[in-house]
């Protein structure tokens, strides 16, 4: 029977069988992925073929869309056999070497460039966000931990946020689960709901980019909905997400004092530790691609080659951004989280997409 | 006695290394020609 696809799955190698087991097992969930992500394409193309052959006008909907499309309906259909799970689970292992790839397609000056922007909006959105989360929470008589993950997750960066303040705060599974399919099923209306607002505000690329990479919660989803609006907002929302994602350690951090102050977590030791623990790895990966750019290490065709494995890495990651989401599942946690979640988003993606408006003006994106 | 700290247990690598290594060895190989040009 189908069940819920993790969200994270750690990778254990137990030695040369260990490994070629565990490898093995991984084979038909990424088959998997790569045959959804590639219909997606396919049917981008043949689409688009069809159209300028018969002088048809037709809007071009992106391969991403038909990507996760296709995967939502096989996961809420006839769901995800066991077989496939393990592999269709890698979708985050592909994301990240899809953004550490996509290095290459930035010089470090525009990396510190739209990176520093992001990094003022993202504090501003940040304390905005926390505080009214936190009191919208209390309104809804949430329990405190979970309004606090929730908090992090809407703030930060979705699951992986979720995941690392987990432990940190002691929060109990229960809680953690609720916020997590609250996150990603926001996450998963922002796919549709972003480019609908962006194309009828007729945002350019780098401000709908910013303000995708600012306001969608997990970093799949933010690179979909970025590259939903276009290649270029793709590439700024990834940039953005990636920002904010580097603030996690902080973020939890502070959450970890907050709650062993009050005896309800354990004391955190060395703090500069716990931050290096936290910190997002490759973000790092995904600097040195860039300065590797800068410094022209790689020939033109080189660079297109970096870029398209970047595509093809993502393409992977929408597919598993469709069959790890589980209709059902979401209508099981019931509605105050979701309430809680929705209410914030909201919140959050107005505010952010005022800062993006003020930084279009002021600081010239 | 050692004071409990809120981090988590080790559970082996980290998915962002594993991540980071696998683009960093394409990087390479397209860096070296050892991959033919990849196209989209």
């Amino acid at each position: 029977m189908a069940t819920t696809i993790p969200t994270t799955r750690p990778l254990s190698l137990t030695g040369p069988i260990g490994l070629g087991r565990r490898v093995a097992e991984l084979i038909p969930g990424l088959l998997l992925l790569a045959a959804v992500g590639y219909a997606g394409k396919f049917i981008e193309r043949s689409i688009a073929t069809y159209t300028k052959a018969h002088h048809i006008t037709f809007p071009n909907i992106e391969y991403v869309l038909w990507a996760i499309v296709i995967g939502l309906v096989i996961a809420n259909t006839v769901g995800v056999p066991r077989i496939f799970q393990a592999g269709v689970a890698t979708y985050e292992f592909w994301l990240k070497a899809g953004i550490v790839l996509l290095g290459a397609r930035f010089l470090l000056g525009d990396v510190l460039h739209l990176g520093g922007i992001s990094l003022f909006l993202v504090a501003i959105a940040l304390t905005l966000s926390l505080t009214f989360m936190h009191l919208i929470g209390r309104a809804f008589k949430l329990k405190p931990k979970l309004t606090s993950l929730l908090a992090i997750g809407s703030a930060i960066c979705g699951v992986s946020a979720i995941i690392a303040a987990k432990p940190a705060i002691d929060a109990n599974d229960e809680d953690a689960s609720y916020a997590i399919a609250a996150i990603l099923a926001l996450g998963a209306i922002s796919l549709f709901t972003f480019p609908l607002i962006g194309h009828s505000l007729h945002l350019s690329d780098k401000a709908y980019g910013l303000w995708a990479g600012l306001a969608v919660d997990n970093t799949a989803e933010a690179t979909a909905a970025g590259a939903l609006y276009s290649d270029a907002a793709g590439k700024v929302a990834v940039l953005a997400k990636t920002t904010r994602n580097a603030l996690i350690g902080f973020v939890v951090l502070a959450y970890a004092i907050y709650w062993a102050s009050r005896g309800e977590a354990q004391a955190v030791g060395n703090k500069a530790a716990f931050l290096w623990k936290k910190f997002p790895k490759f973000v790092l990966g995904f600097l040195l691609i860039s300065l590797l750019a800068t410094l022209a290490v790689f020939t033109k065709p080189q660079l297109t080659s970096l870029a398209n494995l970047s595509r093809w890495a993502f393409l992977l990651t929408f597919a598993g951004v469709g069959l790890r989401t589980s209709l059902r599942d979401l209508g099981k946690q019931g509605w105050r989280p979701f309430a809680v979640g929705a209410i914030g988003e909201v919140f959050i993606a107005l505010v952010t997409l005022g800062l993006v408006y003020g930084a279009d003006r002021f600081l010239h994106l | 006695m050692p004071e409990a700290t809120a981090a988590a247990p080790r559970r082996g690598i980290s998915l962002d290394v594993y991540a980071v290594t696998l683009a960093l060895i394409l990087t390479l190989l397209v860096r070296l020609n050892l991959i033919p040009p990849i196209q989209w």
